[in-house]
């Protein structure tokens, strides 16, 4: 019976090492108090820190949302958002798709996220690759400098935003969309799924949503209808202390998201402590999402992005 | 429903009104209803929901928002109500986010084991996890257009032309329950059935009193145990032969099991609501599942394995089975299984892999003719010949037993003495001893009263040359055995378990064994030698690819028995049994409410219409070898055999066939087979659907009761094998129904399964529906008199002493509850009907879990040590008596009693062949799509507008095809590669070849979930209006017509004559480019 030596550090000790980042439900009882200043300090919550489970603690997407909440704890230009993808856990089943078109309300055609894959190999030695894609939010995004002015902004948190009242032409939108090299960028046509079906548009498609710090809705061509659309990193939902949807989602655990100038978060440790790249990087854009390289360690194979992207 | 009716006729003008039938008498009756209706038959839009929920919003106005932009309400817990997925049967926790009464975004929930690694601990706040989302699959994201599907049916539906010309009219309620109840020229209105009388649900009801249907019951057993003629029964039971199917064939049982319920995806709640009706109320036998269309032989040689010898008998094992702590294991050989994509798998498993995988924990191997998305992860990939997966596995135990790899100390324990005394929860078998019949042939158990050595109910072990005796669950004798034996005993011959598994596993080399796989002996060595380098933390785990083919049984036993090499059952890291559910029936004492009671419960009695768990020989039907069907007697469920069945009138015609959320006509392998029989309406007489569109199946109905959504119904989702923790979801509804409502028993009830059971037991006057439904003082009036006292008995917990229960909810949780139900009507949340239903001691008990979509033990409780806590903890046997000493109904030869490999055989075990066919087809699921309903799902096309043929890059350039060439699918049984709806309609099953590199050479296969020609794909009409049907919906290949009908059955498709399944991966076919 063999016995890795990994486990020769007991559970424990990481147990221990994590135990300052709190209990789940204690912090996550501090996250929602930033949005409900009625409720008061989950009392509950923090008697269940003793009892804390060492398990908790290993729950990625519950760190991440603590990370996220020190962030927002800062003005908006000590944050600087980072994505960072693990291709090797993405299991391309494209779940963050469709949470995407559900959470961003985006008619057919328009996909703020992607996850394109590719097959290659000698048979039977082969690998599959899937390549999760969204908005880069580029520090020097080209779309920005394409669009009309102030269409398309830099946040300070590193956001490349859509300003919906100044990018209000088709052609202003093509010339974005040829300027970006990730193809981030789609235009919404006002089309909806359910249009011509007998029970008509329904309820879900003309709905209110959230998009940067606006409300909208798509019922009789209002706006976003006509304008540019891409990914923003679900900022109406790290504003409310959650994390992107295609994170929060990902069945694989292949997502990752926080704060790089918090060098406590996750994001900070995975950027340090892997190999990682930047698609297309050499085209001076900067973008902002960060893929995982390595290998997968009993498998022996690339499964990364560098299969095609240098 | 009314103010919906008229605020939708705008919506729905295309759908203008024709005169036709509600009064059968007069099909030009048309009264102001009619115009009403007429808009109302399909979801029309949903303008009363909006207004409803806009005048909500304006009661619970938000606060303003502190942070940028306005307040994101999907982030407000009262916003947000805990429920269970079933956009497949994983059944994933979920938080449904309801925005102006519509539920407009789907996410994990944290509290489950499925939606959240690890879960959070369960006394979490529902306030504190309105910011919390976990992860769910892109059909579970996808699960709001479900929902909204356009095509949902929303008012009763009766045929209007012939069965399956797909053309329905209107009709109230109230007349469709009068008609089926009472039956008579019901389709005088359709051509060729003016005078066919249609016999109605009361009189079918024939044996009504509990105590002549319990007597009738036991005389029938003594017919089968010799002690009483079917004359002297006829004799003592003269006044009653007409309640009798057949008075020469007692045993056929009662009318009453001339209606036969069958069912696709059920999950407990609705499970024990039909089961009253059908089997406690209604006292038929036949209310059948469809196991063996999922992985049935897996289930069924599960139950074999799990056959305890308790007071002197075989007692019958649990239809269940094993898979690996996933989250523990270090190497899991996932065979005929892709849990990536489907097989209880992703959002459960995905996780737990892809981590276990870059930490170095786990590492896989997988087993698959397609390199699937899992393989993708594989350390190594075996595409395996499909149906050659026992002969792997016992390519591997021949290695492991030969190299001495395998537990020696686990498997000599002969009892549950030896096994405690190791520390070993569970134990086997393998060293008792079996005796060999003059022919060779291993028979039963030696039973120690043979040798002189003890008693009848003791088995036998060699040990050091010694025969000794033991009883299996003595936990005070410790007793072990010889592993190894071929001898003879007081002058019996004997051999000891495994060594009947080591003769079958070295029947043939490593090299042949790998021949027949299609694979490298070094292959089977690699993953032997790894299989056994983890102690008990390494699992080979089966699921369909290994069940689902003729002798699926047997390969399941292989795998199965591979692992019972290692003793990884119940061990952390190993083969686990699952946590299990809190019972919500009320079967343990102490329990709030126990909802078995009735107050007058009948003993259905009989032969099923399937034949399962009965021996053909000690049937009055037995007549020789082959029967003219096969009988079952391991296994239950068998879908298959249902319409087939019923088609040949073996053992007896049915009268009337309820099918609720199923489609054996899209699902089933060569399910065209169904529709010939379905479609003719004096093979069955009355067919009623209960589904929420008009699907492949339900098009065929005589009526459709429009059923409410997983979101908008009750249902308790279970556990699976997988899962450690003790966990019990719950199905509640989160958003108005969409469907009419309807009066039963004087309430007002959204149109559902329950309020079509509720009324015909209303109609008939069934016990056990109705004021004191379950004894004085207890109704069951309205759903939520059954399913509220379930969520009681599961907020009690299990300790008869109540020391289990959840806590009360707070007053903070009470609100809470109250106000994200704001948008909810009254016929289906009333809150103090609700309270009165659960009284006020579990009332605040109630709540507590269902603010939190169910009960779940938290996450470190699973384990003890290096083991589960929930064990299975018992005897696992790797050699089958039970089945070793029956005859195959088809052949009449006995059954082999431990793992062995057959090859590919029709019913009558005749090996197919069907040379003229080069390719080997079989079917793979993506994610993106569940079987026969995710269909409707828009964003899920998008992600794969069409499936497509997959085959090898070597294979299409040997045919000549290239990517995007059309192809069609012919096989021996269907030459012409066609359904045919016998409506008219011949549908092709042509699809577009794409050459991969993953896939083994000679084999093709397609996705599930695509082609349809029903469920919205094709155009209907209703009430005299065509409506059409929406062409994203029929793109795509469903080439199950083209799998192999058998040759012996000739309706039904190749089966698994012991386990019952249905073969999907056994056909050979051609494709012709088109």
């Amino acid at each position: 019976m063999s016995e890795p030596t990994r486990r020769a550090m007991p559970r424990r000790r990481r147990f221990l090492k994590l135990v300052g980042v709190g209990a789940a439900g204690a912090l996550l009882a501090e996250v929602t108090r930033d949005n409900r200043a009625s409720r008061k300090t989950d009392a509950a919550g923090l008697a269940r820190e003793t009892e804390l489970d060492q398990a908790q603690t290993e729950n990625a997407l519950l760190r991440m949302q603590q990370d996220l909440k020190r962030a927002l704890a800062k003005p908006v230009a000590e944050r600087s958002w980072v994505m960072v993808i693990d291709p090797r856990r993405c299991i391309g089943c494209q779940a963050c798709v469709v949470s995407c078109k559900a959470e961003n309300v985006t008619p057919p055609g328009v996909f703020y996220r992607t996850v394109p894959e590719i097959e290659f190999g000698t048979y039977p030695n082969l690998n599959r690759v899937f390549m999760p894609t969204n908005c880069m939010q580029c520090d020097n995004p080209p779309c920005m400098r394409a669009a009309p002015p102030g269409a398309i902004t830099k946040r300070p948190d590193g956001i490349v935003a859509i300003d919906y009242t100044k990018f209000t032409s088709r052609e202003a939108f093509e010339a974005a969309r040829q300027a970006c090299p990730y193809t981030a960028l789609y235009f919404d046509d006002g089309d909806f799924y359910t249009s011509d079906t007998p029970g008509g548009t329904q309820p879900y498609e003309t709905r209110r949503f959230y998009e940067y710090e606006g409300e909208y809705t798509r019922a009789g061509g209002q706006t976003p209808v006509g304008r540019a659309r891409k990914c923003h990193f679900c900022l109406h939902r790290l504003n409310a202390g959650m994390l992107p949807a295609c994170v929060t989602t990902c069945i694989g655990g292949a997502m990752y998201f926080g704060d790089r100038n918090d060098p406590q978060s996750l994001v900070s440790e995975l950027l340090a402590t892997h190999k990682v790249m930047q698609v297309k990087a050499s085209a001076g854009t900067q973008p902002r999402v960060y893929y995982i390289e390595d290998e997968l360690p009993n498998v022996r194979r690339l499964l990364s992005c560098r299969v095609c992207h240098r | 429903m009314k103010e919906r009716m008229l605020t939708d006729s705008t919506a729905s003008q295309n759908m203008s009104p024709t005169p036709s039938s509600e009064n059968v008498s007069d099909p030009t009756f048309c009264a102001t209803r009619r115009a009403v209706l007429k808009t109302s038959a399909l979801l029309g839009g949903s303008a009363l929901m909006a207004s409803r929920a806009k005048w909500m919003h304006s009661i619970f106005a938000p606060a303003q928002a502190q942070a940028p932009g306005p307040e994101y309400e999907l982030a407000k817990a009262e916003n947000i109500l805990y429920t269970t997925c079933l956009q497949c049967n994983t059944g994933c926790e979920i938080k449904a986010k309801i925005l102006d009464g519509v539920v407009v975004k789907i996410d994990g929930s944290p509290y489950g084991p499925r939606a959240m690694w690890p879960h959070v601990a369960y006394d979490s706040s529902p306030l504190d996890m309105a910011t919390v989302d976990g992860h769910i699959c892109p059909k579970g994201q996808a699960g709001i257009q479900t929902q909204y599907d356009p095509y949902r049916v929303v008012t009763v539906l009766k045929r209007a032309g012939r069965r399956g010309e797909n053309k329905w009219m209107t009709i109230p309620f109230e007349q469709a329950i009068e008609e089926i109840v009472n039956g008579g020229l019901l389709f005088a209105h359709v051509p060729g059935e003016e005078n066919r009388v249609v016999t109605g649900l009361r009189e079918l009801w024939a044996v009504r009193d509990p105590a002549l249907m319990k007597s009738m019951a036991d005389d029938v057993a003594r017919i089968w145990d010799k002690k009483m003629t079917v004359e002297e029964f006829k004799a003592k039971y003269a006044a009653h032969l007409d309640k009798l199917i057949d008075p020469d064939h007692p045993d056929l049982g009662p009318k009453n099991n001339q209606l036969v319920f069958m069912w696709g995806r059920l999950k407990a709640g609705r499970a024990e609501f039909i089961s009253r009706f059908v089997r406690d109320s209604f006292g038929s036998i036949n209310a059948h599942g469809h196991t063996t269309v999922c992985q049935g032989s897996l289930y069924f040689t599960g139950k074999a394995m799990s056959d305890q010898y308790i007071g002197g008998k075989w007692t019958g094992g649990r239809k269940a089975y094993w898979m690996a702590d996933t989250a523990n294991a270090e190497f899991i050989i996932y065979i005929g299984a892709s849990p990536l994509e489907a097989n209880y798998g992703p959002p459960f498993k995905a996780g737990k892999i892809t981590k276990g995988a870059v930490d170095n924990r786990l590492k896989i191997a997988v087993v698959d003719p397609r390199f699937s998305k899992t393989a993708a992860k594989a350390w190594k990939w075996v595409p395996i010949k499909p149906g050659t997966e026992a002969a792997l596995a016992l390519g591997m135990i021949r290695w492991i037993i030969e190299n001495e790899r395998y537990d020696r100390r686990f498997l000599e324990n002969a009892n549950r003495g030896a096994a405690r005394a190791d520390n070993e929860p569970t134990w086997t078998n393998a060293s008792w001893l079996v005796k060999i019949e003059a022919d060779g042939r291993p028979s039963k158990f030696l039973r120690a009263d043979e040798i002189g050595l003890g008693d009848a109910d003791s088995f036998v072990v060699l040990r050091s040359g010694q025969p000794r005796a033991f009883k299996v669950d003595d936990e005070q004798t410790v007793v072990e055995g010889d592993l190894f034996v071929d001898t003879v005993v007081g002058g019996i011959r004997v051999k000891s378990a495994l060594q009947l598994v080591y003769e079958s596993a070295a029947s043939r080399t490593i090299e042949e064994w790998a021949q027949i796989c299609g694979i490298a002996a070094q292959d089977i060595v690699d993953l032997a030698r790894e299989f056994t380098a983890h102690g008990k933390r390494a699992v080979m785990e089966p699921h369909r690819g290994v069940s689902q083919h003729t002798n699926g049984f047997y390969n399941v036993l292989a795998v199965m028995t591979v692992n019972l090499l290692i003793g990884n059952f119940d061990w952390k890291g190993g083969m686990i049994y699952g946590g299990g559910t809190y019972d919500q029936v009320g079967s343990t004492p102490g329990k709030p409410f126990t909802l078995s009671k009735h107050p007058a419960k009948l003993t259905p009695f009989g032969i099923s219409i399937i034949r399962h768990e009965v021996n053909y020989e000690k049937t009055t039907l037995f007549s020789g070898y082959p029967a003219p069907r096969n009988w079952y007697p391991f296994s239950s469920d068998i879908y298959q055999e249902i319409i087939p069945s019923a088609g040949d009138g073996y053992p007896y015609p049915i009268k009337a066939l309820f099918i609720y959320m199923g489609s054996p006509v899209y699902a089933l392998p060569a399910g065209h087979t169904n529709i010939e029989i379905l479609a003719d309406p004096n093979k069955i007489p009355l067919i009623v659907a209960s589904d929420i569109t008009i699907g492949e199946t339900s098009m065929y109905a005589d009526y459709i009761f429009p059923d409410l959504s997983y979101l908008e119904r009750w249902e308790f989702h279970g556990s699976h094998p997988s899962i450690p923790q003790k966990v019990s979801p719950v199905r509640q509804p989160v958003v108005a129904p969409l469907t009419e409502t309807v009066t039963v028993f004087g309430e007002e009830v959204p149109l559902s399964l329950e309020a079509l059971l509720l009324g015909l037991a209303e109609k008939m006057g069934l016990p056990g529906f109705g004021p004191n439904g379950f004894e004085a003082g207890k109704d069951l009036t309205r759903p939520e008199d059954f399913y509220l006292r379930m969520v009681a008995n599961i907020a009690f917990g299990d300790k008869s002493d109540g020391t289990d229960a959840v806590p009360d909810a707070s007053d903070e949780e009470v609100e809470l509850f109250l106000k994200a139900r704001r948008h909810l009507p009254p016929t289906v949340f009333d809150p103090a009907r609700w309270e009165q239903i659960v009284g006020p001691r579990w009332w605040r008990k109630v709540i507590y879990v269902l603010n939190r979509g169910g009960r779940f033990e938290n996450y470190s409780d699973a384990w003890v040590g290096d083991q589960v806590k929930h064990r299975y903890g018992k005897l696992a046997s790797i050699y089958l008596e039970k089945v070793a000493t029956t005859r195959s109904a088809m052949t009449g030869e006995y059954l082999p009693g431990v793992a062995v490999y057959l090859p590919i055989r029709d019913a009558l075990g005749r090996e197919i062949r069907d040379e003229g066919f080069a390719l080997h087809l079989i079917t793979h699921r993506e994610i993106f799509h569940t079987k026969s309903r995710t269909v409707v799902d828009y964003w899920l096309l998008d992600l794969m507008p069409e499936n497509v043929v997959l085959m090898n890059v070597e294979d299409a350039v040997r045919l000549g095809l290239s990517e995007g060439d059309r192809v069609k699918i012919v096989s021996a049984t269907n030459p012409d590669g066609v359904w045919d709806l016998k409506n008219g309609r011949r549908v092709p099953m042509i699809g577009t070849v794409k050459p991969v590199l993953g896939m083994r050479p000679g084999v093709v296969s397609f996705a599930l979930g695509f082609g349809h020609w029903a469920v919205g794909a094709s155009d209907i009409v209703i009430d005299g209006v065509r409506i059409p049907g929406d062409g994203r919906r029929a793109q795509g290949v469903h080439a199950n017509a083209a799998m192999r009908v058998d040759d012996y059955l000739k309706n039904t498709c190749l089966v698994d004559t012991v386990g019952g399944s249905v073969s999907f991966y056994d056909t050979r076919v051609n494709v012709v480019k088109v």
